[in-house]
């Protein structure tokens, strides 16, 4: 079986698998009020994870109090005060970091349940996430295989202790790592930031270049998602060292396109569905309320893309176009 | 004998006020529960770290003078806020220090931060505008070294009581903050030291001649300033839970806005202290009123910048005249 052949069957059994929440037809939303709160829709992920979201509540009946905290956790945390005070029957949050926590408790003792995507919480019934584990242990094995099994690599991690997520796709890729003696991490670890993470990843990584110069810097890693990656790849280019490789996660459009052009130094990514990561919570909600019981954990499948041919390959079956 | 107002300074006076309140009647007839108690209690809370950095701003351009370019302002009170919360999340949860000692570092900082934007203003004559904003950015990437570019989570007991408890049934940073305020009052409007800090910014040179020590009330001015960051960043703590990166650009954005608001609802036009209060009030109520009827966050900014502006303008424009 072929890599779009691959992609093609574990793509409908996503998408089956996701749609089983609402399938038995009496799970809908109407007559429901559904705040949906997302951290940001300046990237592609939270905006696809947000628009997945939002059109499937109105899809099932639902009514939609959108809020949107403009990449801004602080803003995110308190937009969760107002779907308090506006009485909402339910809320669907997609990412934000601690500051949450405390918004998802007082949720929850108004009697309002909350669905949360990329973040798992006690207070929160379901989380709807990719499968991290999968993730984190993949992208550490292309990785490692890109370098030969050896090498420097830096990594961007800024959000393994703030964010269980990020916590669970960094850690398994240090774990597998941990099987690669002649691979070394380059301390201390490089920290992104949040809401402007292309431009700061490119001055970071321009600053690394200089400390390491040709041939004693392998690979650069982002833990967590790709938005960094772009940033990075530019500054690899400006300073003429694509012979340092990148891999990270998150595989949306943008980061495919890189991927796939010819003598990219992004080699790896794990492309993931937000979209329907979504959906699949909005459905979840529509369980909830129809009298199912969830589990804590519902995982969305995600897809390895592995070098120039499988980025295109992604590109075009994820629905994103043709790069050929 | 004053002249009167020309009518231009009069549409210009009442040109802020007048968009504010069609404003408050537009969000009003568009959201159910924007005129509800709950929701008041929502937009107090959420104005608590806006109304302490407010404050700060408003004693600085008090004693500076209005003029946006040549007089009073101080840009650096949001970051002196994140960094001392920064400090404070740092020394209570990687160092596991107590919350007083987090705050003494806190207070250091902030001294030096009021220290050098006052003797950059005073000593080496720099606009107030370029060395507030020099010292903001410094202290951001300060904040970063610190914090290496991460959330810092907080779960001291007090920090805890700020964002959830309550004092007489009412928010506990929403009582507290309305203490502090009350002392700001008192402190410039009420004293002769008071007197003194506006009749330095009302008129440098009249008030040299009547034999104040100008500069003395601009320094302390700036102390005061970066007091209140200090100040603020307890609750900066409490409501975010920790200490996150990136939070200065909002709050900034909300104190300039808040505080030059707050002169145009104040009879004479002038930066007060209780119009600082409001204004940050207001600009947490706008914010609290968009989001509820759905306003996407981007117009939201775009809209609190274009207020700014029309404040900031019309009170150019009033000078001018």
């Amino acid at each position: 079986m072929n890599y779009t052949t691959k992609l093609l069957a574990a793509l409908a059994m996503s998408v089956s698998v996701a749609g089983m929440a609402a399938a038995d037809g009496h799970a809908n939303l109407e007559g429901k009020t559904i705040g949906v709160a997302v951290v940001g829709t300046q990237h592609f992920w939270d905006r696809e994870a947000f628009n997945g979201a939002v059109d499937t509540v109105k899809e099932l009946g639902g009514t939609v109090v959108p809020v949107d905290g403009g990449r801004d956790n602080q803003v995110h945390a308190d937009n969760h005060d107002i779907l308090l005070n506006q009485g909402v029957d339910a809320v669907i949050s997609i990412l934000g970091d601690g500051a949450v926590e405390p918004k998802f408790e007082a949720l929850k003792n108004a009697g309002i349940p909350v669905f949360t995507v990329d973040h798992q919480s006690p207070h929160a019934v379901n989380n709807t996430t990719s499968d991290n584990y999968y993730m984190g242990t993949t992208i550490g094995r292309y990785m490692a295989d890109a370098i030969g099994g050896e090498g420097k690599v830096a990594v961007f991690n800024a959000f393994e202790g703030a964010l269980r997520i990020c916590g669970i796709r960094t850690g398994l890729w240090k774990y597998v790592l941990q099987d690669y003696p002649g691979i070394e991490i380059i301390q201390p670890e490089l920290a992104e930031e949040f809401a402007n993470a292309p431009e700061d990843a490119r001055k970071k990584t321009l600053d690394l270049l200089s400390q390491y110069p040709e041939g004693t810097l392998d690979a650069i890693h982002v833990g967590c998602w790709d938005q960094p990656a772009i940033g990075i790849v530019q500054a690899l280019e400006e300073a003429g060292r694509t012979d340092v490789l990148v891999t990270a996660l998150d595989g949306g459009p943008d980061t495919l396109e890189i991927m796939a052009e010819d003598g990219s130094p992004f080699v790896a990514n794990v492309a993931q569905q937000p979209n329907l990561i979504g959906s699949t919570a909005a459905r979840n909600v529509a369980a909830h309320f129809a009298g199912e019981t969830l589990l804590p954990q519902t995982f969305v499948d995600v897809f390895p893309v592995n070098g120039q041919a499988e980025a295109k390959a992604a590109y075009k079956e994820l629905g994103y176009g043709s790069l050929d | 004998m004053t002249a009167a107002a020309s009518p231009l300074r009069r549409v210009l006076d009442a040109l802020p006020i007048t968009v504010f309140v069609l404003l408050f009647i537009y969000l009003s007839v568009n959201s159910n529960s924007f005129l509800s108690l709950p929701t008041l209690e929502l937009i107090l809370k959420q104005a608590v770290p806006t109304v302490l950095v407010s404050l700060g701003l408003a004693t600085v351009i008090i004693a500076g003078g209005d003029d946006v370019v040549s007089g009073g302002i101080d840009l650096s009170i949001p970051a002196t806020a994140i960094i001392c919360a920064a400090i404070v999340a740092d020394q209570l949860t990687n160092r596991e220090a107590t919350l007083i000692w987090g705050l003494v570092l806190a207070f250091g900082a902030a001294g030096v931060i009021g220290v050098v934007n006052a003797g950059l203003v005073v000593w080496v004559r720099m606009t107030p505008l370029l060395a507030t904003l020099a010292t903001s950015v410094a202290v951001v990437g300060v904040t970063k070294v610190i914090t290496e570019s991460r959330r810092i989570g907080v779960t001291d007991p007090t920090i805890v009581f700020i964002r959830d408890g309550q004092i007489a049934g009412i928010a506990a940073g929403v009582v507290l903050t309305a203490i502090v305020a009350l002392a700001f009052w008192h402190l410039v409007h009420r004293t002769r030291w008071g007197m003194n800090l506006q009749a330095t910014g009302g008129s440098r040179d009249a008030a040299q001649i009547s034999g104040i020590a100008t500069n003395r009330f601009v320094v302390q001015s700036f102390l005061l300033a970066a007091f209140t960051g200090w100040i603020a960043c307890t609750f900066v703590l409490a409501r975010g839970s920790g200490s996150s990166p990136g939070s200065e650009e909002n709050l900034l954005l909300e104190m300039v806005l808040a505080t030059f608001l707050g002169a145009a609802f104040s009879p004479r036009r002038v930066v007060t202290v209780w119009g600082a209060v409001l204004g940050a009030v207001l600009v947490s109520a706008l914010s609290v009123g968009f989001i509820s009827i759905g306003v996407n966050v981007f117009w939201t900014g775009c809209i609190k910048g274009a207020l700014i502006l029309l404040v900031v303008a019309s009170a150019a424009a009033g000078r001018a005249q």
